[in-house]
């Protein structure tokens, strides 16, 4: 073979290994869902969804045993109270699957969705139904013994985030810019509340209606009647669910600027308050604390008039995207492709635990 | 420094042609369509050039001189060579240009590639990708996340359609076929076997559409639309210059006109 020949060649199989290397055709990178009960602590990390022990840090057991390529999990995992750990793929194939929480045994798997949408959402167990979103625009309804519950829902755009109820409807968001009401008796849909850019997170519920954060950098409130309007703006957009706590609505934007609404009176507690970083991760509050993940990777404590509580921020070394959690007196925090994958740290921001899953 | 030089401003032409056509289904794939020609008209020269190439290539295959070196040095490839390189220098052809802007669309490719996936952002992480991608005069808020329906098509993943019980994939064999009529159209025939620039060209015709149809099979079918507009309007190109070789696309035929000529 001659020069020319074999540089050819090789430029051409260069080219083809470029292309391969820097793309990729089905949707599997994204960054953790953190859930956690009173013992353990679970993280859906691409592969495998692993239970750490919240008193040491330990594995306790990871699923698959074995890594299969075709299954990614990134949904936040939904502990239910009868034990099971609920979680769907987002992989090649996208089985929806109900582990035990105890031992990481699988209870049952199924695939709902004809094998067409990911799943990237957290699902609601509601009165013994699990209601799972999908990136198909259909809300799925499943028995907890993992048989068909019910005629999927077809909502439209795709689903990223877990439904909210306030005891007898169900609102989910979707990327198509709407908040969907359900009601779960017969199934019916109201009209959808349009919110003028696609909505990624939940919902959440207030004792007189729902408050919902979108791309189109508002906080929208919508009544009971199905009225809506806008009742607070923000620089950019805004991906995490805002917080409620009391009167007051707490919630961050992409310019790293956190917000506390009061809601009676509709006007801001503070000025500004942008500790470093984009925040991606909803507000996590814990009793007159407020945690803040942001992407610059630090986690940040302040309190109701937003100072800082921490002398210093806490920094993990990688980005954070995922919302932190709670348990006991642990802040949990999973940061995006860092040395470990996940951080555990008390009150008073000293680091408790390190998680690394083992090779 | 890729992400802002490549990808940063195909992803916003992209995203705004997208905006005025009105970002409803289908938009997305007439998107890329206008996109296509809009890189075909700035590429214009290049393929001018590319043109030029290979109609002085196939001149020279005729002329007496070349073929009077061909048989002069028949049997010393490095002297052939050496009057070859001669010959390209004295009369100012460059034997690469028929190849190069081919090699010049690979960077557009991979980029088109990722602007795509950018912009139709599959995931959380995708999304936030592309938000960090958007020029601030860009008010996308409206138009996100895109609609990646065309025709019978998702734009975000490979295409086929089901034939008897089997996935066919249409767009991985219309890139195919219009890759090996693109690059025979523009390839030079060659009466000589040792001829070193006519094989490697030769060898191109056959990988190209090889290479273009497997990256059509297994990568979202937005770059297959681009692959086959790209394809297609360089073959008109080609094509209104007059001298387009159509007698090339048949199998076999070098070699008759080959023997043709030696008798």
């Amino acid at each position: 073979m001659n020069k020319k020949r074999l540089i050819l060649i090789s430029l051409l199989v260069l080219v083809s290994l470029i292309l391969s290397a820097c793309t990729g055709q089905i949707p599997s990178n994204n960054w953790q869902g953190l859930a956690a009960d009173a013992e353990r602590a679970y993280i859906s990390n691409g592969a495998f969804v692993y239970a750490v022990d919240l008193k040491t840090g330990n594995e306790v057991w990871h699923y698959p045993p074995e890594a299969d390529s075709k299954l990614m999990f990134h949904a936040t995992p939904l502990i239910t109270s009868d034990g099971q750990l609920l979680i769907g793929s987002a992989g090649t194939k996208h089985p929806f699957v109900s582990l035990n929480s105890a031992t990481g045994k699988e209870n049952w798997a199924e695939s709902f969705t004809e094998n067409k949408g990911a799943w990237l959402a957290s699902p609601l167990v509601y009165n013994d139904k699990i209601y799972a979103p999908n990136t198909d625009g259909f809300l799925y309804i499943i028995g907890l013994d993992g048989k068909k519950a019910g005629d999927p829902i077809e909502l439209g755009g795709a689903l990223w985030s877990a439904p909210a109820t306030d005891g007898s409807l169900l609102y989910v968001t979707s990327l198509d810019h709407h908040l969907h009401v359900i009601d779960p008796v017969d199934g019916t849909t109201s009209d959808p509340i349009d919110l003028g850019g696609a909505a990624p997170s939940s919902p959440v519920v207030g004792s007189d209606g729902v408050y919902v954060g979108s791309f189109a950098s508002t906080i929208e409130f919508i009544k009971p009647n199905g009225l809506h309007e806008v009742i607070a703006k923000t620089e950019n957009w805004i991906w995490g669910s805002p917080v409620l706590d009391g009167e007051t609505l707490y919630y961050a934007d992409l310019d790293g600027k956190i917000y506390s609404l009061d809601l009676a009176s509709r006007s801001q507690n503070w000025d500004t308050v942008q500790p470093d970083g984009s925040i991606v991760a909803s507000l996590l509050v814990v009793g007159d604390q407020i945690y803040v993940a942001t992407e610059a990777g630090t986690l940040v404590a302040l309190d109701s008039e937003g100072k800082a509580v921490w002398e210093n921020p806490k920094t993990v070394g990688a980005k954070i995207y995922t919302t932190p959690v709670v348990s006991g007196d642990l802040i949990l925090v999973a940061p995006y492709q860092a040395d470990f994958v996940l951080a555990a740290y008390d009150a008073a921001g000293r680091q408790a635990w390190t998680f690394t899953p083992e090779k | 420094m890729w992400d802002t030089i490549i990808i940063a401003p195909m992803t916003n032409l992209l995203l705004l042609i997208y905006d005025l056509l009105g970002h409803g289904p289908h938009m997305f794939g007439l998107a890329i369509i206008l996109f296509t020609v809009l890189i075909k008209l700035i590429t214009w020269p290049l393929n001018a050039s590319q043109v030029k190439g290979a109609q002085a290539m196939q001149e020279l295959q005729n002329d007496k001189e070349w073929q009077d070196i061909q048989k002069k040095y028949a049997k010393d490839k490095e002297k052939i060579a050496q009057e070859q390189m001669r010959i390209y220098k004295e009369r100012g052809i460059n034997p690469f240009a028929s190849c190069l802007p081919t090699l010049v669309q690979f960077p557009i490719i991979i980029g088109l590639y990722q602007s795509i996936t950018h912009a139709l952002s599959v995931t959380p992480f995708d999304m936030l990708k592309l938000a960090r991608t958007i020029y601030p005069f860009q008010n996308v808020e409206g138009i996100i996340p895109l609609n990646s329906t065309f025709l019978w098509m998702d734009l975000g993943r490979p295409e086929s359609i089901p034939l008897l019980g089997f996935a066919l994939p249409t767009l991985a064999i219309i890139v195919a076929l219009t890759t090996y009529v693109q690059s025979k159209l523009t390839m030079p025939t060659s009466s000589n076997p040792n001829d070193q620039t006519a094989q490697m060209t030769k060898m191109m015709s056959i990988y190209m559409p090889i290479m273009l149809g497997w990256f059509a099979l297994n990568f979202a079918s937005g770059i297959a639309v681009y692959f086959i507009i790209s394809n297609l309007l360089g073959i008109v190109q080609y094509a209104a210059t007059g001298r387009a070789n159509w007698s090339n696309l048949l199998p076999g035929r070098n070699k008759q006109q080959q023997i043709s000529r030696k008798k």
